[in-house]
């Protein structure tokens, strides 16, 4: 294996059901058939354990402590594979008509456990349990690599909070660091700092040899930092926008998923009542943009203009927050066409 | 729990003993880097049956010399009088299968100068489930110099030292299984190594009585004991720092969710083994549930404790350490959200008990607390916290005073609510 080439790896998705082409320990790999991701996880398999550091990244960081005030949340989370049904009803709600085809394939996701991973302390799915910090806190993430079948490394990388270069959980080839290469069986104790800049929704992800491949599965999860003190929305969710495409799942045809499920009545469900403080928290999680729009609602975005479409890309967040004053089925969806029809669409239930 | 002298004040002398050879038990290997796990077998292996008639192998060792990395040997019903041993990485993902349902089953049988059930050194991810392994002169199943290891359904009974034990491993899982009535624990993890990325072990609902201590743990590292029941020995659970291992002390194991019961056995007094009259295993204070003895960010919660007439729940500075006293002090330990006193209907003598020694050791959430030493609290720092604990001199004296079979003149006794399917055992009756 060319260990200069292991760092080389590149996805691109062109479009729902198009080729991905991968490069991953030397090998360029096209997507094009359900075989081809097999031969991408192989070649992951082979990666080895780096070495070592190079002298610049020889330096050593001390591990955070929470600030005056702040605590250490302490979260056990585990990787781990299962069959995943992207339409568990077998019907597109919105439509009133059945999905075609088969919807299960073998994904990778992340799973709360308890302490010491005694046990589950919720169920594998995607997204991955949401951590939730305040300004000040530090964040300790126990990650467990329990993808034994995927024979292969993976890492958890975090996006806007801060850590340190042992803490950015990312695969560098020769240059990685201690927690960018956790070993199937093996754990690894991340440490994360709410800081005041910190503060919004982050997704965090696999960052592994393999992460691309492996994100596109389901290896992904979210950060909420608040202020210190600052109110919970009454209705809050997180809804990562991917799509599930053939090469990744093995499946027939392209599903475009809202947390991993597809089509109305399989995707999140959302509840809220008049006058309820709602925040969803919206996060793009494949190679496109899409287009976030809610039937009957507007909000302000960051800019503080008026939206109710507004985009969001990849591993980027969007966050419609409003004061609930429109009871009714609203149905939200992706406003990108294409996405939308192919099951990137839910419901929003608001009662009086 | 290994070490060799007669009492606190002569511990030296056993502390500069060899970390694996008990003088008093048979030979143990030396203990060597378990390293990485090695590669898992490609292909389906060959399985081999053993039985006591009719069967290619009439003897477990036979049909082990036979098999290969991956391959399986599968037990039939019967008693089998030798000693098992799995050496090497070419005996890796070696599974050893008896009667999962029925472990009773498949015997196998000590006596004389068999030492180990089931012995396996240097060979990582051997599986073994369903036997029962009685009177060795040392261990039921014993695994050393491993990375990663299944003992499951099984039953230790009466064996000199350990039921099942592991040592200077990486990794491994010991559940559904049982053990009692050894010289000295029912279930031992021992000098694990320090990983950064570390293996876990897991022990789930496992089963110790009738030992001087349920389960040990001298200088363990990331093990998770869960769902399991630690009722009738003299000391439930005692994650421990020891120099006569290696890697003190005892690091980053969660104890959770156990029911840590009526240990109160006092086996000097009468016991289905000769009892060790040397080492810790006199020195263990009877009457403790679980006993923190040194260690650094240990956790213990979430698990039910009563009935333990000494101490329910104890951390005191690993005082033993003489070689490694940079290991002694108690650092980062948590006693939390545990249930002490069976909502009162089955109290301990004293609920908590910690000297104050160390730094960022705190005690929070637990229900049922009546009695603690000290009696003020003074020393049990809510959590979370960080900085130097409130050390108290008399506390530790107080403490110490508990060891050994002393403790049963310290004794608060209660009466113990009435639990379907298990008795009280304070003093041993043939």
């Amino acid at each position: 294996m060319d260990d200069s080439s292991t760092t080389r790896r590149s996805f691109f998705g062109l479009s729902a059901g198009a080729a991905l082409l991968c490069t991953i320990a030397g090998e360029e790999v096209r997507l094009d058939d359900p075989d081809a991701a097999g031969k991408a996880d192989a070649l992951a398999a082979q990666v080895k354990r780096p070495p070592g550091a190079a002298p610049q990244d020889e330096l050593s960081f001390p591990t955070p402590e929470p600030q005056p005030g702040g605590q250490r949340r302490e979260y056990w989370i585990q990787a781990r594979t299962r069959r995943w049904d992207v339409a568990p009803t077998g019907r597109d709600d919105w439509h009133g008509r059945p999905v075609p085809g088969k919807r299960r394939f073998r994904a990778l996701v992340y799973q709360l456990m308890q302490p010491g991973f005694a046990a589950p302390a919720g169920p594998a799915l995607m997204p991955g349990p949401t951590l939730h910090a305040e300004v000040g806190d530090v964040l300790v993430v126990h990650f467990r690599n329990a993808a034994a079948k995927l024979r292969q490394a993976l890492a958890l990388h975090p996006h806007g909070v801060r850590y340190t270069p042992d803490y950015d959980g990312v695969y560098l080839g020769e240059h990685t660091r201690v927690g960018g290469f956790v070993a199937p069986g093996e754990e690894f104790t991340y440490t994360w700092e709410a800081t005041p800049d910190a503060v919004g929704v982050w997704p965090y992800h696999d960052h592994g040899p393999n992460h691309t491949l492996n994100t596109f599965r389901g290896a992904f999860g979210a950060i909420v930092v608040r202020e210190r003190g600052a109110k919970q929305p009454d209705v809050e969710h997180v809804l990562f926008l991917h799509q599930l495409l053939p090469p990744v799942t093995g499946l027939g045809h392209a599903f475009q998923a809202i947390n991993g499920r597809a089509y109305a009545g399989n995707t999140p469900t959302i509840q809220a009542r008049t006058g309820q403080d709602v925040a969803l928290h919206v996060i793009g999680m494949d190679n496109n943009f899409h287009d976030f729009h809610v039937h009957g609602h507007r909000w302000k975005d960051a800019a503080g203009a008026f939206v109710d479409t507004p985009a969001v890309g990849p591993n980027e967040t969007i966050t419609a927050r409003f004061v609930e004053d429109n009871p009714g089925r609203w149905l939200y969806h992706c406003h990108v066409f294409s996405h939308q029809d192919a099951g990137m669409a839910g419901w929003y239930m608001v009662s009086p | 729990m290994r070490l060799r002298t007669a009492a606190v004040a002569a511990l030296a002398t056993g502390l500069l003993a060899p970390a694996a050879a008990p003088a008093q038990e048979p030979s143990y290997p030396e203990p060597a880097n378990p390293g990485k796990v090695a590669p898992a077998p490609s292909g389906k292996g060959k399985t081999r049956t053993v039985c006591k008639r009719g069967c290619r192998f009439t003897t477990i060792q036979a049909a082990v010399d036979r098999s290969r990395k991956g391959d399986t040997v599968r037990v039939r019903n019967g008693t089998y009088r030798e000693s098992v041993s799995v050496t090497g990485a070419k005996k890796s993902y070696l599974e050893l299968i008896g009667n999962p349902k029925h472990p009773g089953r498949v015997m196998l049988a000590g006596g004389g100068k068999r030492q180990n059930g089931v012995f396996v050194n240097g060979a990582d991810e051997v599986r073994i489930r369903g036997f029962k392994a009685r009177r060795y002169r040392a261990n039921g199943f014993f695994l050393t110099n491993v990375v990663g290891y299944t003992v499951r359904d099984v039953i230790a009974a009466r064996s000199g030292v350990y039921g099942v034990y592991a040592f200077n491993s990486k990794g491994g899982t010991m559940r559904d299984s049982e053990a009692h009535y050894h010289a000295d624990a029912g279930f031992y993890i021992g000098q694990t190594p320090a990983q950064v990325k570390p293996i876990r072990s897991i022990v789930k609902n496992v089963e110790s009585w009738g030992n001087p201590i349920g389960f040990s743990a001298t200088n363990m590292r990331y093990v998770t004991i869960t769902g399991s029941r630690f009722f009738d020995n003299a000391i439930g659970v005692v994650p421990n720092a020891l120099d006569s291992e290696k890697f003190p002390p005892a690091e980053d194991n969660v104890i959770r969710g156990n029911e840590i019961f009526w240990n109160n056995f006092n086996f000097h007094a009468g016991a289905p083994f000769k009892p060790k009259q040397s080492g810790v295993v006199p020195l263990v204070p009877v009457g403790t549930g679980l006993l923190l003895l040194g260690g650094r960010r240990n956790t213990v919660e979430a698990n039910l404790v009563y009935g333990n007439y000494a101490v329910g729940v104890a951390a005191i500075e690993g005082f033993l350490l003489e070689k490694n006293p940079q290991a002694r002090a108690l650092v980062g330990n948590v006693v939390r959200d545990n249930s002490f006193g069976l909502e009162g209907t089955d109290l301990n003598g004293r609920d908590l008990a910690y000297d104050g020694n160390g730094t960022g050791n705190c005690f929070g959430g637990n229900a049922g607390v009546q009695v603690t030493l000290p009696e003020d609290g003074s020393t049990l720092a809510a959590c979370p916290f960080a900085g130097a604990n409130a050390f108290s001199a008399d506390a530790q004296a107080r403490m110490t005073a508990l060891a050994g079979e002393a403790a049963v003149g310290s004794w608060i006794r209660h009466p113990h609510a009435p639990k379907p399917g298990f008795e009280p055992l304070e003093l041993y009756k043939p």
